[in-house]
C-alpha cells in the first residue's frame, strides 16, 4: 500500500482531513570536522491525516520524532522531503502573504511555558503580539485581550503583569490565549501539560477540551503521557524511531493494541487500581530505543520485539490496514 | 499593588526617595506623552525603582556615578565657566604666565583686549603652559572634547557591532561565517594601532568633505565649543571619531552574536515565528531587549575606554591638533617640560584617571544590578528584616 492509498483509506475511515501529511521526512545532519558524517533520521517517512474538528494524539518515547513532526506541520523547520497539505494546500510551497495566512490558521502551544513567553513583555503585549504581527484591526485592544483572558480562566488584573509573576499553569493559559487571539482552526499542542503538576494538568486539559468544543478546533496532541492522550484524543498515532507503527481510533488502539511496541508501551502505563493491575497481561519492556543515526535494518523495532521473525530483520514492514480504520506496520499483520 | 509591596518590604534611605522621585517623574512624563503608559507599565516602573534601590546600596557604584556626573556636568558647562578660552596665550601680555606654577597670580595690564581678556589680576589655579595658557580652562574645555568624542563614538560604533551580531547569530550558516571572518580581520589588529592608521589617513578626505559641507563643520564647532577660526582643526577630531567607529564594533559583534546564539534557543523565539512575527520584529522586539543588559554594561565600561583611547591617540599625535584643548594633547605638550612643570602632566592625567575610573566603577555596579543572578542576592540583602522600624510613610 503506498502512501497515497494509505491517505485515501484514512480519509474514508477517519473523516475529512484538516491536515494531510504525506511521506514526511526530516534528517538532521551530524557534522564532523570537515563534512557531514551522518544523519539523525528524526522523522523518516510518516503519512497520516488529522481529521477536521477532532484530536489526533501522537505518542511515543522521547526522541522518536513527535515534536519534530509537529514543528514540520507548522513549517517551523523545512523538511528533507515530503508534503504537508493544510486545507488542501501544500504548506511548503507557501510564500509571503499566503504563508502568513497559514500561520494565522495553524498555531502551536509549546511544552515549556517558562520558556515560551518573552520574559520582558507584559501579558497584554504577549497576547497582542500576533495581532500586531498580522496587522489585524482591533477596536478596543484592552477589551479584546481581557475577553481572551476570561476565556482561558484569567482576568483583567493579570493584564499588565510579567510572565515571571505567574505559575506554570497560568503561563500555559496565557500561551493558549495568545494562540486564540488569531482565531486559528488548527492547533498543535506539543506536550502542553508535561511541565505542569498533575492537578494543574487536568485543569488545562479540560480548558483545551472546552475550547475545542466551543470553537470547533482541530488538535494535534503530542505527548508521551498515555493517560493524557487517551483522555484527549479521538484518534491515536504511535511513533517509534521516526516512523508511525500504529494508528487508529483512540479507544480501539487502547483496548486492542496490535503492534508489539504499542503493547509494550501500554504495558508500561501504570494502572491506578491494584486489582485491575493484576489482571493486566505482563509484557516485559526490553532494551532501549536504538540510535536514530543508524536505525536497525528491516523493522526498527525487531531488536526489542519478542515476536521478531526473519523477515523483520530484512524488510521494513509497511503501514497496512489490519482492521477497519486500524493501521499497523508489522509483519504479523502484513502480507509478506 | 506591587508598588505598595515595594514600599513595605524595603527599608528606604534618603537616596531611595530621591531615586523614587526621579523614576516617578520619568513615569509621569511618559504618561503625559502617551496616556495610559503608567497603568500599562507599573511593573516596569517598580522594577526601575528596585534597580535604583540596589544601586543605592553600592558605595562603589555611587562613587562612580558621582565621578561620571561631575565629568558630564563639566563637559557641558565647562566652556562657559572657564575663566579663559582654550587658546588664550596670557604670556603675550605677561611673561609670568609662561609655565606658571599652580596658584600663580597673573596681572593682565590694559591693552590686551585683543586677546579677549579684561585687565585685572587672575589666579591660575592649575598653572599655565608653555604658551602661557591657563591649564584649568584647558582641562575644562578638554572635558568637552572627550565627552563629545565619547558620545559620538558610542552612539554609532557599538551599534554597528550589535546589528551585525544580531544578524550573524540569528541567521547562522554562511551569513554568520562571512560576518565573523570579517570581524576576525578587524580583531587581528590591536585596536589602537588600527585607530592610529585610520586617524592618520582620514583627515585629508574629511577636511575636503567639511569644506564642501560647511554646515557639518558648524555643527561640530558648536559641539566641541571651538572658535570659528579653528574650522581647519576639526578634521582631526572627526577622523578620530570615525576611526574609533571602525575599531569599536568588532567586540560588540562577537559579544552580541554569542548572546543571540543562546537566546534564540528559547522557545519564545520559535513561538514568535509560529505566530507569524517577522524576523526584524523578533530580532528587535524579542532578542535585543533580552540581551540589552550586558550591552549596557559594556557601553558604560567602554565609555572610559573610548576616552582613554582618544587621549592616547592625541598623545601619540594623531588625534586633536593644537590649539584644541584635549587631555591627551595637553599631556603630550607638557611632557617636554616634565618634571619641572609637573602640573602640565599631572592635572590632565588626574582628570583622565578620575573619569575612566568613574565609568569603570559605574559599569561594574551596573553589571551586578543588571545581571539577574547577582541582582536577586542584592535585593535579598536589602529586604527589611521583620519588625524593624515603622513602615516608610506614604509620599
Amino acid at each position: 500500500m503506498n502512501s497515497k492509498e494509505l491517505i485515501n483509506y484514512m480519509k474514508s475511515t477517519f473523516g475529512e482531513p484538516m491536515v494531510e501529511v504525506v511521506d514526511l521526512k526530516k534528517y538532521f545532519p551530524v557534522k564532523g570536522v570537515f563534512r557531514t558524517i551522518g544523519y539523525v533520521r528524526a522523522v523518516d517517512g510518516v503519512s497520516f491525516i488529522v481529521p477536521k474538528g477532532k484530536t489526533l494524539g501522537l505518542v511515543g518515547e522521547s526522541g522518536c520524532g513527535k515534536t519534530t513532526t509537529g514543528r514540520l506541520i507548522l513549517r517551523l523547520i523545512e523538511p528533507t522531503s515530503g508534503h504537508v497539505y493544510f486545507d488542501g494546500k501544500d504548506i511548503f510551497k507557501l510564500k509571503g502573504k499566503k504563508l502568513l495566512e497559514f500561520r494565522r490558521k495553524a498555531q502551536m502551544v509549546f511544552q515549556d511555558p517558562y520558556m515560551s513567553l518573552d520574559p520582558r513583555m507584559t501579558v497584554f503585549d504577549i497576547i497582542m503580539e500576533p495581532i500586531r504581527a498580522h496587522k489585524i484591526k482591533v477596536e478596543d485592544p484592552q477589551k479584546f485581550v481581557v475577553n481572551l483572558l476570561y476565556e482561558v480562566g484569567l482576568n483583567e488584573t493579570h493584564l499588565y503583569r510579567y510572565p515571571h509573576e505567574f505559575s506554570g499553569g497560568q503561563r500555559q493559559r496565557i500561551a493558549v490565549a495568545r494562540v486564540l487571539a488569531l482565531e486559528p482552526e488548527f492547533i498543535v499542542l506539543d506536550e502542553p501539560t508535561s511541565a505542569l503538576d498533575v492537578s494543574v494538568q487536568a485543569q488545562i486539559l479540560n480548558m483545551l477540551k472546552d475550547l475545542q468544543a466551543k470553537r470547533g478546533l482541530t488538535y494535534l496532541f503530542i505527548s508521551h503521557d498515555l493517560g493524557v492522550v487517551r483522555y484527549m484524543s479521538d484518534y491515536i498515532a504511535v511513533m517509534y524511531l521516526g516512523k508511525i507503527v500504529e494508528m487508529g481510533p483512540a479507544e480501539e488502539v487502547f483496548e486492542k493494541p496490535l503492534h508489539p511496541y504499542t503493547k509494550m508501551l501500554f504495558a508500561s502505563m501504570p494502572v491506578p487500581d491494584p486489582f485491575e493491575a493484576k489482571k493486566k497481561p505482563k509484557v516485559e519492556v526490553i532494551g532501549e530505543p536504538p540510535s536514530p543515526i543508524n536505525p536497525p535494518p528491516g523493522c526498527r523495532f525487531h531488536p526489542r520485539c519478542q515476536y521478531a521473525m526473519d523477515i523483520c530483520r530484512k524488510k521494513e514492514p509497511p503501514l497496512v490496514m489490519a482492521e477497519k480504520g486500524h493501521f499497523v506496520a508489522c509483519w504479523l499483520y502484513a502480507k509478506k | 499593588m506591587a508598588t505598595k509591596e515595594a514600599e513595605e518590604v524595603y527599608e528606604k534611605k534618603v537616596l531611595d526617595r530621591v531615586s523614587d522621585a526621579f523614576v516617578d517623574a520619568l513615569a509621569n512624563l511618559f504618561d503625559k506623552i502617551r496616556p495610559g503608559w503608567k497603568v500599562r507599565n507599573q511593573a516596569r516602573v517598580d522594577e526601575w525603582k528596585l534597580m535604583f534601590y540596589a544601586f543605592n546600596r553600592s558605595p562603589i557604584g555611587i562613587a562612580g556615578a558621582v565621578l561620571v556626573a561631575i565629568f558630564i556636568i563639566i563637559a557641558i558647562i565647562g566652556p562657559w565657566i572657564a575663566p579663559f578660552s582654550y587658546g588664550t596665550s596670557l604670556a603675550l601680555c605677561n611673561q609670568t604666565a609662561y609655565l606658571a606654577h599652580p596658584g600663580t597670580v597673573v596681572k593682565i595690564p590694559k591693552g590686551c583686549e585683543a586677546l579677549g581678556v579684561k585687565p585685572g589680576t587672575y589666579r591660575l589655579i592649575l598653572g599655565g603652559d608653555s604658551f602661557g595658557r591657563d591649564l584649568f580652562s584647558r582641562i575644562l574645555y578638554g572635558a568637552r572634547t572627550s565627552f563629545v568624542v565619547m558620545i559620538l563614538v558610542l552612539l554609532v560604533g557599538p551599534w554597528i557591532g550589535v546589528a551585525l551580531g544580531l544578524i550573524s547569530g540569528y541567521y547562522g550558516g554562511a551569513v554568520d561565517e562571512t560576518i565573523m571572518r570579517i570581524t576576525d580581520m578587524f580583531l587581528v589588529f590591536p585596536g589602537l594601532i588600527l585607530a592610529i592608521a585610520f586617524s592618520a589617513v582620514l583627515p585629508s578626505r574629511i577636511s575636503i568633505f567639511l569644506k564642501d559641507h560647511p554646515w557639518v563643520g558648524s555643527f561640530f564647532l558648536h559641539l566641541f565649543a571651538l572658535h570659528p577660526t579653528e574650522r581647519g582643526a576639526l578634521a582631526s577630531l572627526v577622523s578620530v571619531i570615525i576611526a574609533l567607529w571602525i575599531v569599536w564594533w568588532p567586540g560588540y559583534a562577537r559579544l552580541v552574536r554569542g548572546m543571540v546564539l543562546s537566546e534564540k534557543e528559547n522557545t519564545y523565539v520559535e513561538a514568535a515565528r509560529a505566530l507569524g512575527v517577522s524576523t526584524t520584529s523578533i530580532l528587535f522586539r524579542h532578542i535585543l531587549p533580552n540581551i540589552l543588559g550586558p550591552i549596557l554594561v559594556y557601553l558604560s565600561l567602554d565609555s572610559g575606554g573610548v576616552i582613554l583611547t582618544e587621549a592616547g591617540l592625541s598623545f601619540l599625535g594623531v588625534g586633536a591638533v593644537p590649539p584644541i584643548a584635549d587631555w591627551g594633547r595637553i599631556i603630550y605638550d607638557g611632557s617636554q617640560y616634565f618634571p619641572s612643570a609637573w602640573w602640565l602632566v599631572f592635572f590632565p592625567g588626574l582628570a583622565i584617571l578620575l573619569t575612566v575610573l568613574g565609568f569603570n566603577l559605574l559599569g561594574d555596579t551596573l553589571r551586578d544590578i543588571l545581571d539577574p543572578r547577582t541582582r536577586r542576592s542584592i535585593e535579598f540583602r536589602l529586604k527589611k528584616k521583620p519588625k524593624t522600624k515603622e513602615e516608610g510613610e506614604e509620599k
